[in-house]
């Protein structure tokens, strides 16, 4: 499903979280490239530019802020965002090491959701 | 602590007694000379201490037993006890000293439940961010599936329309096709399945906020860092909290408040709310558990007081009262007696929590059948640089 508006790629090790979120943001105008896995998403990374990434944070192998930090540096004008089950556990100082600009927590609100990914890529459909 | 010091002669009646001695068992020292000593141990370990001390010529140090105070119940004591011997080493009689152990049964109490309450805590931070997960996605689906259904309520609304055009107009063939539909429509009943399919997506997110609600207990319940500690008035703190809930209880309540001129406690004002408000609420369910249908309405007051050092917060109600039974297990994290979805059971434990980073206790009174009263006492300035 491509579109012309801003590219978001959406890591998360459960699936079912992958097709929920596309389900919710199909209608908002993004082109959406999902990876189920950390390296999944650096070979993406590697072979493509993307306007932001929505990172899960538990995940094995890596964390979503540790992935967020390496894909920092490899793509350091991609907007970063995490959404996690449990908002408490990541240090703020963290987060803001690694440039992580939003935290969504779930199960997450639909329309905030929205709204958070709106300001963060500055438009959609 | 004061030791007891009793000394008895070889038929076990007290001829010597100290002033604790007394105090502990709630008598005169005048009524305690000549009585038998073993007559005060209200079990048989007791007993046997002096018992076996003055047959066997044993010595004890130190044994748990529980002694009887006029007036005052079972008190648990530590005994020591020591034959006199007299000559040719007969047992001339005992000397036995013991403390009153009650605080310290207290203490270890509170140092188990306290314990109970990290190692659940921990195990319910895991549960809920594994439960979040799934929540996650079943959330957001439902949310989606609402809409797609009225989507295509919408969009069948205009099938049966064109439905009904063509099957009047239009060749033989469409009009075959239109019956078609017409039969398979009845067939699988469309009205019923579109209305129903709105309806089962209902209640499904229903039963998602309602898993959403008790994650979020759950959350609270291991969490307690929300808020930040201040000078704050206790009566509005509790009286807020009492605002909120009002309007969900003031169709079968009756609220009395009784507040006591404060002193600003220092505290995390965000969690004394969350203490109250889980008083509140379970106040009330009590009163409407027990008045049912009826008409009638129950009663829950409010009072604070100050006493010395201490500020004293205690939410009093007519409601169904707690079985004797079960007085020791309100604060166990998960105990409840309510229905599936009515209680999570982590109300008390977590205000049980709260309370005591407060340096404070919580303490329930409670008759079956007649109501409940919980007493928080809170020190002025418990909580020190350490919390
Ligand atoms: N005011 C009260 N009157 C009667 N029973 C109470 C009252 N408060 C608490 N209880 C008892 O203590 C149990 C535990 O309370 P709580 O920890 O708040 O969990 P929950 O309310 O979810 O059951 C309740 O299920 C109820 O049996
Ligand atoms: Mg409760």
């Amino acid at each position: 499903m491509t579109r012309d508006g801003p590219s978001l790629l959406i890591v998360d090790d459960e699936a079912r979280i992958l097709s929920a979120l596309q389900r919710t943001l199909r209608r908002e105008g993004y082109e959406i490239v999902t990876a189920e896995t950390v390296d999944e998403a650096f070979e993406i990374l590697d072979r493509r530019d993307v306007d932001g990434i929505l990172s899960d944070h538990k995940m094995p192998g890596m964390t979503g802020v540790q992935f967020l930090g390496e894909a920092g540096r490899r793509r350091p004008a991609a907007v970063r965002m995490i959404i996690t089950g449990w908002t408490e556990e990541i240090p703020r100082e963290d987060l803001e090491e690694v440039g992580v600009c939003a935290l969504v927590t779930k199960p997450w609100d639909d329309a905030k959701l929205k709204a958070t990914l709106r300001r963060a890529l500055g438009g959609g459909a | 602590m004061n030791t007891a010091v009793l000394v008895v002669d070889a038929d076990s009646h007290v001829v010597r007694c100290n002033d604790a001695a007394a105090a502990i068992l709630g008598r005169a020292p005048e009524a305690l000379h000549g009585s038998s000593a073993g007559a005060w141990f209200v079990d048989v370990r007791g007993q046997a201490v002096v018992e076996r001390t003055l047959a066997e010529g044993v010595r004890f140090k130190g044994a748990e037993a529980m002694v009887d105070r006029v007036g005052g119940g079972a008190v648990p004591v530590g005994i020591s006890c020591a034959p006199i011997l007299g000559p040719g080493g007969r047992v001339r009689g005992a000397v036995a000293t013991f403390q009153d152990l009650s605080e310290m049964h207290q203490l270890r109490q509170q140092v188990l439940q306290t314990e109970k309450m990290a190692s659940i805590g921990q195990l319910a931070a895991g549960v809920a961010h594994e439960i979040n997960n799934p929540m996650g996605f079943i959330h957001a689906n439902l949310f989606q599936l609402a809409e797609y259904a009225g989507d295509l309520r919408q969009l069948w609304g205009e099938v049966e329309q064109l439905q009904k055009v063509v099957s009047q107009a239009g060749s033989p063939e469409v009009r075959e096709a239109a019956a078609r539909l017409a039969t398979l429509a009845e067939e699988v009943d469309v009205d019923f399945l579109l209305s129903d399919l709105a309806k089962a997506i209902r209640e499904s997110q229903e039963g998602s906020e309602r898993i959403r609600h008790i994650v979020q207990d759950l959350r609270d319940f291991s969490h307690q860092d929300n808020g930040e500690l201040s000078l704050a008035d206790v009566n509005q703190c509790l009286d807020s909290t009492a605002n909120i809930v009002w309007p969900m209880m003031k169709h079968l309540v009756q609220l009395e408040k009784n507040y006591a001129d404060l002193p600003a406690v220092t505290c995390y004002p965000m969690q004394l709310k969350q203490v109250f408000m889980n008083l509140l609420v379970n106040a009330f369910q009590a009163i409407e558990s027990k008045l049912g249908a009826s008409a009638e309405t129950g009663h829950i007051v409010l009072r604070t007081e100050h006493h010395g050092a201490d500020v004293v917060i205690s939410v009093a109600d007519t409601g169904v009262g707690i079985a004797a039974g079960d007085l020791d297990r309100i604060f166990d994290p998960f105990f409840t007696t309510k229905k599936v979805g009515a209680g999570t059971g982590l109300g008390l434990s977590t205000s049980y929590n709260i309370v005591q980073r407060h340096g404070g206790r919580i303490e329930a009174d409670s008759q079956a059948g007649e109501g409940t009263c919980f007493r928080v006492v809170l020190p002025v300035d418990g909580i020190g640089d350490d919390a």
